[in-house]
């Protein structure tokens, strides 16, 4: 009896709180847009920046396993690549977007009342706008290089990219709570996303994985990138959807973006004591 | 509508924990802890203005941010009744890289406001700020009277019930200043609630009806504005 009164009281404020956060939500795009904006007022480049980014760094990697040492790559190595780049660029700019985002609005959180998830959130619309654009660029160099050509399957794109935001959110969100008591974080960031990215098939085709150590197998299958990226090549590039990509990215989109919206609210009202 | 009761609270502000500080704390559990604010209770009633006076570090912004809750207290509580809208700084949300213009709507939904209400005060918060044309120009180009007079302005179109003020009108050149106190007599006769943090004293005793001493967290003195001030004037000689 105790139990189910509390289950309800937890439930209701959870729903008193997206309540509150969509009365917000015009803040939260603003800032978002905003950031976006500032961001990019003092480069010649500006918004562009936000493709450039990954699409040089791909080229980087491409010219190195592509060009200098080629060895065994698929055909369409430049859209496996790029498809694996920008996906991953998506999510560690989320994870950077959110530690940040606490700490560079510390006079907002001092100040002003709202629900602090919004922070996050804005992070989340400025990575995303990014990763909108720089899309749009794969599918045109798809396209134009005829490395894969668009298929029915890119209707399921934005249910990808839905369970791609909540896996988003909940890291950033986590990433954010533990920026606030522990600046450390922020230098430990691009080490972890270094490693993760080498764990992602980005820079290496699928086949590696057929002769790699059966350890560093079950890794990079329990890394939900590889189930990300995996689906996003589906949607985009014609291959065929499997089934465990899509357990994978929903499970880890699930436990991932529910456990981290949880911790960061349920440490929100802390947050100004550290800042 | 605004019936303010301001409960106790006692809200420790402890050092900001770093890794090694909390690796440290786990073995000797005993950390020092500040007390800003310390069993502070009072009452503020509707249509009045309530001056806060005290040295620095006598908890006055704490309290302040305690009562605009983006504090959570560590025993006690506050209950506000109204929209409360927090000067604590000013330009809270704007970004300086952006136009006047957009820094309006920033700092407008910031506080809660919605896009379509901004739509209906800008031309108004633009007026009152006196910046014309330079509303399109990015804030960081402003002088910071322009920037404090944008602030304040966006801050006063936002129909508060209650202010919560932080020494705020310490900056802006005299004949703002006076625009400033004219804004929050009509918000009073409106029967708006202000309280007011501020180290000069003779606007505490023209300006509020009521004041509050504090000292080291402590409340020293509660009562007409003109006896407090004197007594905490009193102190300091």
């Amino acid at each position: 009896m105790a139990t189910a009164s509390h289950r309800q009281s937890v439930i209701s404020r959870a729903l008193d709180y997206l309540r509150d956060l969509a009365r917000r939500r015009e803040f939260a795009l603003a800032l978002g847009t905003g950031n976006l904006k500032a961001r990019n007022a003092n480069t010649g480049l500006g918004i562009l920046w936000w493709v450039l980014n990954p699409l040089l760094l791909g080229a980087v990697y491409y010219l190195v396993f592509g060009v200098i040492f080629p060895g065994r790559r698929p055909d369409n190595f430049l859209v496996y690549l790029l498809s694996g780049m920008f996906v991953f660029h998506f999510t560690s700019q989320s994870m950077t977007g959110g530690a940040n985002s606490i700490i560079s609005n510390a006079k907002l959180l001092a100040n002003l009342r709202f629900p602090r998830l919004i922070l996050p959130i804005s992070a989340l619309i400025e990575a995303a706008s990014g990763f909108l654009v720089s899309l749009g660029l794969l599918v045109s160099i798809a396209v134009i290089t005829g490395q894969a050509s668009i298929t029915h399957r890119i209707l399921y794109l934005p249910v990808v990219i839905g369970v791609h935001l909540l896996f988003n959110l909940g890291l950033g969100a986590m990433t954010a709570r533990l920026a606030v008591p522990f600046r450390d974080i922020n230098n430990l960031i691009p080490y972890i996303n270094r490693i993760w990215l080498y764990l992602s098939p980005i820079i290496w085709p699928l086949s590696f994985l057929d002769d790699a150590e059966p350890w560093v197998r079950t890794a990079i299958r329990l890394n939900p990138m590889y189930d990300f990226i995996g689906l996003y090549r589906s949607a985009l590039l014609g291959s065929p959807i499997i089934a465990d990509h899509v357990i994978g990215a929903v499970a880890a989109a699930l436990v991932v973006g529910f456990l981290g919206i949880g911790l960061f609210v349920k440490y929100e009202g802390h947050m100004v004591r550290y800042l | 509508m605004v019936d303010r009761v301001s409960v106790r609270y006692r809200p420790y502000v402890d050092r900001k924990p770093t890794l090694r500080r909390s690796l440290a704390s786990l073995r000797s559990r005993a950390t020092t802890e500040v007390v800003a604010l310390d069993d502070v209770s009072f009452r503020v009633e509707k249509g009045e203005a309530f001056g806060i006076v005290g040295r620095n570090g006598a908890g006055k912004s704490t309290l302040l941010r305690v009562m605009a809750r983006t504090l959570r207290p560590n025993e006690g509580r506050v209950v506000v009744n109204g929209r409360a809208s927090t000067l604590l700084q000013l330009g809270v949300g704007f970004n300086p890289e952006l136009s006047g213009r957009r820094n309006v709507y920033l700092g407008g939904l910031a506080s809660g406001l919605r896009r379509a209400e901004i739509d209906q005060v800008f031309d108004d918060v633009v007026e009152f700020a006196g910046l014309g044309e330079a509303i399109d120009r990015p804030v960081k180009t402003y002088s910071s009277g322009m920037f404090s007079r944008l602030a304040f302005s966006v801050s006063m179109h936002l129909d508060p019930d209650i202010i919560l003020l932080d020494e705020v009108l310490a900056v802006g050149d005299a004949e703002f200043r006076k625009k400033g106190i004219q804004t929050m007599r009509q918000l009073l006769e409106r029967s708006g609630t202000i309280v007011f943090v501020s180290h000069a004293l003779p606007q505490v005793v023209d300006f509020c009806s009521r004041a509050m001493w504090l000292d080291a967290g402590r409340v020293r003195l509660i009562g007409p504005s003109a006896d407090v001030v004197e007594a905490y004037q009193g102190s300091l000689r």
